[in-house]
């Protein structure tokens, strides 16, 4: 943990000394500079070319929304929402790479964004967009859970020496040790990786669910893999305190996205909306990724937001807020196109601030 | 008092949010800065650190909401100093 970990500190700094440190100043200015970003998600198809347990979309009444396929009702859609100031999407559910042409209308109203995709199907070049590519353990354990051969291969093949792609691994408590041959071989490949932890649907009550055990586990994995591949794992400490501690980012953070959050006046609770393929939403279900039970929430996609949002509470002491910035710079290196990320800033975790003691993971 | 914060709010948002056209003097303390200057959840925490460095008061996350004009930011740390004097 080096000069890091120890240094939890307790008093609270100014934040003009804590910024005074070139150091930090430097990596908060690379980062501020995307305090702009305003973002909304849309299911782009109610396609997919496979069906994995667990799946997200596959759950709840967004499933059941007829698809608009209009690219004029989708340009106009895009046109709205620049106006009402969102200038990044994320293009999900069910498989994006099935409707190539509304993604590539998305890219052309609104340049920022992310495409969830299983990989199968390369994404045009012509859509600028980073591709987060998703893994879900080895190939047996793939085809188990996703009925489908050979998955990381072709991935590999569709994307490869592809700057857009970052694959995400899912941690489940079923695949923790098998994320050692995966990293080995996107990082022989030359490929970029980062982390997200399986966050239970609804009801759901499968195997693949986390416990206080697995998640321990989950972490030290990363740890690991984090110092064995630098180059291509995406992820800092602070990332790994945020998703594998034992109370979900909602009860950790509180989570800002509307299905949560009671205010429209300012910050996600106002400008972040969740469209079903019918181009509709509803507020009541908007977040990240809806059906999701917000107790076990510990998604890589919700942290990026929900985290990074707490800026003034991560602003206590030096460590505290170089771990924050760590975790920014992580998320926009995962997220934005051309953004790359720096060296972590911090060897070793910190608590989440505001957490009692007895809470602390 | 008031009017002297309002001022100096005025500065730190146009130093920090990097804003153009509009001097601290010019800067109307009544306009609605989520809805008219276009400003978000991110650049109020900054601010309210600033606020927090130069004014000694802690501005609640839950807060930000309500704090939507300079007017009324500058009020809100006028009752925090308030107190905080009436609590010394």
């Amino acid at each position: 943990m080096g000069a890091s970990g120890q240094s939890c500190v307790k008093k609270q700094e100014k934040f003009s000394e804590i910024i005074a440190d070139p150091t930090v100043r430097e990596r908060w200015e690379k980062v501020r500079k995307y305090f702009f970003l305003r973002e909304s998600t849309y299911d782009m198809t109610n396609r997919c070319n496979i069906r994995c347990e667990g799946c997200y979309y596959y759950e709840g009444d967004k499933q059941f929304a007829p698809e608009n396929k209009s690219p004029d009702a989708w340009r106009n859609l895009m046109d709205e929402e620049k106006k009402r100031g969102i200038t990044y999407v994320v293009l999900a559910g069910a498989e994006p790479s099935l409707a190539p042409e509304l993604c590539e209308i998305c890219f052309q109203k609104i340049p920022l964004g992310a495409i969830a995709t299983n990989g199968l199907k390369f994404i045009p070049e012509a859509i600028n967009y980073k591709i987060h590519i998703s893994v879900w353990g080895n190939d047996e354990t793939s085809f188990k859970t996703r009925r489908a051969k050979d998955m990381l291969l072709r991935q590999i093949e569709n994307y490869r020496d592809d700057p857009r792609a970052v694959y995400v691994y899912t941690f489940t408590s079923e695949n923790i040790r098998q994320a050692r041959e995966i990293a080995q071989i996107l990082a022989e490949n030359q490929c970029r990786l980062t982390f997200n932890v399986f966050s239970a649907p609804v009801g759901y009550n499968g195997s693949l669910r986390h416990t206080e055990a697995s998640l321990k586990e989950t972490g030290n994995i990363m740890t690991e893999l984090m110092s064995t591949y630098p180059e291509a794992v995406l992820y800092s400490h602070y990332n790994i305190v945020a998703h594998t501690h034992k109370l979900g980012l909602h009860e950790l953070y509180s989570c800002s996205y509307p299905r949560m959050n009671p205010s429209v006046d300012i910050g996600l609770g106002r400008s972040f909306r969740q469209y079903m393929t019918d181009l509709t939403w509803d507020r009541a279900v908007s977040c990240c990724i809806p059906d999701t039970d917000c107790a076990d929430c510990r998604h890589y996609a919700a942290g990026s937001a929900v985290v990074t949002a707490r800026l003034f509470r991560h602003a206590t002491d030096p460590y505290t807020f170089k771990s924050w910035l760590d975790y920014v710079d992580t998320y926009l290196s995962v997220w934005v196109m051309g953004y790359e990320k720096g060296k972590n800033l911090c060897d070793g975790p910190v608590p989440p601030p505001g957490i009692s003691d007895n809470e602390q993971g | 008092m008031p009017d002297e914060i309002i001022l100096r709010i005025a500065h730190m948002m146009i130093d920090e949010l990097k804003l153009e056209d509009v001097t601290a003097e010019t800067f109307d303390p009544d306009i609605d800065l989520i809805d008219e200057v276009g400003i978000d959840s991110m650049d109020l925490a900054t601010i309210a650190l600033i606020i927090r460095d130069e004014y000694g008061i802690r501005i609640d996350e839950d807060d930000y909401p309500k704090l939507t004009t300079i007017r009324l930011l500058a009020g809100y740390i006028e009752e925090k100093l308030k107190t905080a004097q009436e609590n010394n």
